[in-house]
C-alpha cells in the first residue's frame, strides 16, 4: 500500500513544517516586542540624560549645554539623533567636577544611555535579521509588527569618566599630580 | 532584585571563570540582592551556599584547557527546574557557547539574559561556521557583556551583536590585607609563579630557564611556585641543587593564594598567549607585589601600558632574566612599581565591578518587559 505511506509521509512533512512556523513566529514576535521595549528604554534614558545635562548645565551657567540639553529634550522624532549627538559632544568637551552629585547623576545617567543604546541596536538587527528570512517573508509572519528603526547616533559615554579618575591617583605623590590636573 | 547565575564549569577546580563568578555573587549578596548560582558539581560537595549543584561534571579538553562541564537530558532538568523556581528577575550565564549548562539555561531562558563572555579565542572559525545552527539561543540573549577589549573584539567580529566591556574584579581587601607564608620573602630575595606551570600558554619553562641562570649568581634566591601540576614533573627540570631554593605549594585556596602574592617580592607572569585579562595579575596588583610580565595586549592594559608592572618582550627568554636581576637588585624600582598598582587596581575592585554589571541588568530587563527604573541600582 505505497499510496497509504505516501500519505502518512505528507502528513508527518506538514506538521513538522507547521510546527516549525508557529516556532518562527514566535521568535519574530518575541524579537520584535524586544526591540520595541529597548526603544522605550533607550527613549527614556535619553531623556534623563538631557534633563541630567540641564541641571549640570544650570549650576555652571552654560549656556550652550544648557540649549544642547533644551533641544534635546525637545526635539521632534526627525532631529532627535542629531540633538543628541549635539548634546553628546557638547558633554565629552567640558571638564565636570566629579565632587558634585549633579555631575555623579549625569555620568551614572550616560552610562545607562551608552547600554541602552548597545542592547536597542543588537535587538533591532536581531529582528531584522528575522524579518529577511525566507519562510517569514514568504508566509509574513512579521506583518503585524512595524519595521523597527535604528537609532543612530554616536557612542554617547563620557571618556575621561571623572568617577573612575578620582579614585585611583592619590598613592604615590609624584605620579597623582599629573592626572588630578589633568581633570 | 533576584538574580540566577550559570556557571559553565565545575567548582571543584579552580578557575578564572569560577573565582569570577563567586566574586561577584558575594559583592552582589553584599549589595542587598537576592543570588543563586547553577554550577557542575556533585550534590555532597562542600559548596557556598548560594550555589545550586546540577550533577556530575565531566571534563572536557576545551579551548586549550581542560574543563569540567555538564551536558545532557539529565543536566536540562535540572536547569529547567531551577530556573523554574528560582523565578528570576535577571538570568545571568558565562560563556554561553560552550556545550554545558550554560547553553542549556539560554535555550529554556524566557525573560531577560545577560551572557558575559570571558574568552578571547583568536581563531574561532568552528564559532562562525556553527553561527547559523546558533542563531536562535543567541537571539535569546539581551546584553552581553565583555571581560576585556579581546574578549569584546571576538564576540563582535565572530559572533556579530555589540558586548560592554566590564573587567573582571579583585577582591582588594582580601590580597592586601592577607599575611605572607612565614619565612617569606626572606632576605636573598623572592619570585613567584602561579599557574599551570605544565600548560605551554603559561610561559613557565621561561621563568625557569631565568631562575635558574640568576640563582646560581644570588645565593639566597628563592622561588615559590603554585598552581596544579605534578611535583615531579616541576623539580625534574631544575638542577638538584637548586631543588631547596624552590618550593611547591601544589593547588592552593583562594586564602593561600593571597598569602602567596604577599609572600614574593617579584611576582612573573610569563605567558605567551591565550590571556584574555590576567586576572592573577590584578590579584598580585592588590597584593603589592612588583610584577614583571610579557607584553601581551592584555597584560599592557591591566598594567596601565607598564606603569604598574614591569613588560618584558613576549617569550624573550634573555630580556626576561635581565629584567629579572634588574627588579631584585632596585628596591625603589619595585616600592614604585608596587605603589602604582596599588592606584590602579582600585578600578578593578569587585564592588565598583558589580554595580557595573548590576547596570547592564537593568537594562536587559528594561529591553525584555518594558519596565524602565526609577534610579541606579545601588
Amino acid at each position: 500500500m505505497p499510496r497509504m505511506w505516501w500519505v502518512v509521509g505528507v502528513v508527518v512533512l506538514a506538521a513538522i513544517f507547521s510546527a516549525y512556523l508557529g516556532w518562527t513566529a514566535q521568535r519574530v514576535e518575541r524579537l520584535h516586542t524586544r526591540a520595541r521595549s529597548a526603544e522605550r528604554a533607550l527613549d527614556a534614558h535619553l531623556l534623563r540624560r538631557a534633563a541630567a545635562a540641564a541641571v549640570v548645565a544650570e549650576r555652571r551657567e552654560s549656556v550652550e549645554l544648557y540649549s544642547a540639553a533644551r533641544l534635546a529634550l525637545d526635539a521632534e522624532p526627525g532631529e532627535r539623533e542629531t540633538a543628541e549627538n549635539d548634546l553628546t559632544r557638547q558633554l565629552q568637551a567640558v571638564t565636570l567636577d566629579p565632587a558634585d552629585p549633579a555631575v555623579r547623576t549625569l555620568a551614572a545617567t550616560s552610562r545607562r544611555v551608552v547600554l541602552a543604546r548597545q542592547v536597542h541596536t543588537d535587538l533591532v538587527r536581531d529582528a531584522l535579521s528575522a524579518r529577511r528570512r525566507v519562510f517569514v517573508r514568504l508566509f509574513r509572519l512579521a506583518r503585524r509588527y512595524p519595521r523597527p528603526q535604528y537609532f543612530d547616533i554616536v557612542e554617547p559615554s563620557l571618556p575621561a569618566l571623572p568617577l573612575a579618575r578620582a579614585v585611583p591617583t592619590p598613592a604615590s605623590p609624584a605620579e597623582g599630580a599629573l592626572p588630578a590636573q589633568a581633570v | 532584585m533576584r538574580i540566577g547565575i550559570v556557571s559553565p564549569y565545575s567548582f571543584d577546580v579552580p578557575g578564572g571563570v569560577q573565582n569570577h563568578i563567586m566574586d561577584l555573587s558575594e559583592a552582589l549578596l553584599e549589595l542587598g540582592h537576592e543570588v543563586s548560582v547553577l554550577a557542575p558539581a556533585d550534590d555532597d560537595a562542600g559548596l557556598p551556599e548560594y550555589v545550586v549543584p546540577a550533577g556530575r561534571a565531566v571534563p572536557l579538553p576545551y579551548n586549550g584547557s581542560v574543563a569540567r562541564i555538564s551536558f545532557g537530558p539529565v543536566s536540562t532538568a535540572r536547569v529547567r527546574r531551577w530556573l523554574r523556581r528560582g523565578e528570576f528577575d535577571v538570568l545571568h550565564v558565562h560563556e554561553p557557547f560552550t556545550p554545558s549548562l550554560t547553553f542549556l539555561a539560554v535555550l529554556s531562558a524566557r525573560g531577560p539574559v545577560v551572557a558575559t563572555f570571558h574568552t578571547a579565542m583568536t581563531r574561532s572559525r568552528a564559532l562562525s561556521a556553527a553561527q547559523n545552527f546558533l542563531q536562535p539561543a543567541m537571539e535569546k540573549i539581551t546584553a552581553r557583556i565583555a571581560v576585556s577589549e579581546l574578549a569584546r573584539k571576538v564576540q563582535v567580529e565572530h559572533l556579530g551583536g555589540g558586548a560592554v566591556e566590564i573587567p573582571n574584579g579583585v577582591a582588594v581587601r582580601k590580597f592586601a590585607s592577607a599575611v605572607p607564608l612565614p619565612g617569606w620573602p626572606g632576605d636573598g630575595g623572592a619570585i613567584g609563579f602561579l599557574g599551570r606551570f605544565t600548560e605551554p600558554r603559561k610561559g613557565f619553562p621561561l621563568l625557569r630557564t631565568a631562575f635558574v641562570s640568576l640563582a646560581r649568581e644570588r645565593p639566597g634566591l628563592r622561588m615559590l611556585v603554585a598552581g596544579p601540576g605534578d611535583r615531579d614533573e616541576l623539580y625534574d627540570d631544575i638542577p638538584k641543587e637548586l631543588h631547596d631554593r624552590v618550593e611547591f605549594l601544589g593547588l592552593v585556596s583562594e586564602a593561600d593564594k593571597a598569602r602567596m602574592l604577599r609572600s614574593v617580592d617579584v611576582y612573573v607572569a610569563p605567558n605567551t598567549g591565550g590571556e584574555s585579562f590576567g586576572m592573577i595579575l590584578t590579584e598580585a596588583m592588590a597584593a603589592g607585589a612588583a610584577i614583571a610580565a610579557s607584553d601581551l595586549d592584555a597584560f599592557r592594559r591591566v598594567l596601565d601600558g607598564g606603569r604598574a608592572g614591569a613588560l618584558f618582550p613576549n617569550g624573550d627568554q634573555a630580556a626576561l632574566t635581565r629584567l629579572l636581576g634588574e627588579l631584585l637588585d632596585d628596591p625603589a624600582r619595585r616600592t614604585d612599581l608596587s605603589s602604582c598598582a596599588r592606584a590602579a587596581v582600585g578600578a578593578f575592585d569587585w564592588p565598583s565591578v558589580a554595580n557595573r554589571v548590576l547596570e547592564v541588568y537593568a537594562t536587559a530587563i528594561e529591553a525584555t518587559d518594558g519596565r524602565v527604573f526609577d534610579d541606579e541600582w545601588s
